[in-house]
């Protein structure tokens, strides 16, 4: 017959692999660590060319570049190093699921707001759009895109916007202005709005930075389970 | 309790459930959307034969979800508890509880 001691032992196992799971699951979706610290990086960096660099063509290269390496890292990252012992797929809380959907939901009507306004000045002019309109498109269609298979999060999707809208002002030859402290009476709604990106990026540093220390005590549980959970019991 | 009724509560228990490599199975799904095979060969240590089996018994049972496909060339198996596996579980452990509190 069970012992109450092995009983209570074979629950602790099982409670453990639970608790490991979970914490893992997170890495699928709501947890970046380093892929958010990277896109914490580039949307600093995004804002601070944007604000104080000439915008010459390699700037402008650069600023396109920053969200779809971002991406591409954070692809690379999930699938080769924080899920690398197989993937499993977080289930979001109701709370999750309902920012993730406004997120969306959000990406998508802007999205699909700015294509009608130059679909319709392309059709009203009679001619193609300038390459550079054109690029600007592309960005704004692959916000909601992005957002449905890699922003998960508020933080990530803040950021993710900033970027994405900021590749698509440097396709136009435009970039979100920095603060004019010298210039106060001339108060640009835009350059406060763009300061609070960089700031929001500074707490997805921060919390990637946390996510990838749990990750790591998470990684040695996982080795000290592997293996021998079942051989234990 | 007395010792009959503790018996005859273990013996009760959901014979499906209670295999460990099962409940091992059934316990990590239940804590995510849906998990790839590989992680779970990891965490139990198992064969892929032995694990296979356990998947095809608990799939026609219908307590769990297996969904094949590929990834580039290689084979990909992900699996997904039921709600049945959720309620199978709960209850497993509600009967398991009550036996061994005696």
């Amino acid at each position: 017959m069970v012992s109450t001691s092995d009983s209570d032992l074979a629950n602790d196992r099982l409670r453990e692999l639970e608790s490991v799971t979970s914490a893992y699951a997170r890495y699928s979706r709501s947890a970046g660590g380093l892929a958010s610290v990277l896109g914490g990086m580039f949307c600093v960096a995004s804002y601070l060319c944007g604000a104080l660099l000439p915008l010459t063509v390699p700037v402008r290269a650069v600023l396109i570049a920053f969200p779809i390496v971002w991406i591409l890292a954070k692809i690379g990252l999930t699938r080769h190093y924080y899920q690398r012992f197989g993937r499993v797929e977080e289930s979001e809380t109701a709370a999750e699921r309902w920012t993730y959907r406004a997120c969306l939901a959000t990406s998508v009507f802007v999205a699909v707001a700015i294509t009608i306004v130059v679909v319709n000045q392309a059709l009203s002019r009679q001619a193609m759009p300038a390459p550079g309109v054109i690029g600007y498109l592309a960005f704004v269609v692959a916000l909601p895109v992005a957002t449905w298979l890699w922003l998960h999060s508020a933080l990530d999707f803040i950021v993710g916007v900033f970027l994405f809208c900021q590749a698509a002002f440097a396709c136009g030859g435009r970039a979100y202005p920095g603060l004019d402290i010298m210039h106060l009476t001339q108060w640009a709604p835009m350059s406060w709005l763009a300061l609070t990106y960089p700031l929001l990026a500074l707490a997805l540093i921060a919390s990637g930075f946390a996510q990838h220390r749990q990750f790591q005590s998470l990684r040695a549980r996982l080795e000290a389970l592997r293996g021998s959970t079942l051989a234990a019991s | 309790m007395n010792n009959d009724e503790k018996l005859t509560g273990l013996l009760n228990l959901d014979r499906l459930v209670h295999e460990p490599a099962r409940l091992l199975m059934l316990s990590v799904l239940a804590q995510a959307k849906q998990v790839e095979f590989t992680y779970l060969e990891t965490l139990s240590g198992l064969s892929k034969g032995n694990l296979s089996s356990h998947m095809s018994k608990l799939e026609a049972a219908g307590l769990i979800e297996v969904t094949k496909s590929f990834r580039g060339k290689r084979p990909l198996t992900e699996l997904r508890i039921t709600p049945a596996g959720r309620k199978a579980l709960t209850d497993y452990r509600r009967q398991l509880s009550s036996a061994m509190q005696a």
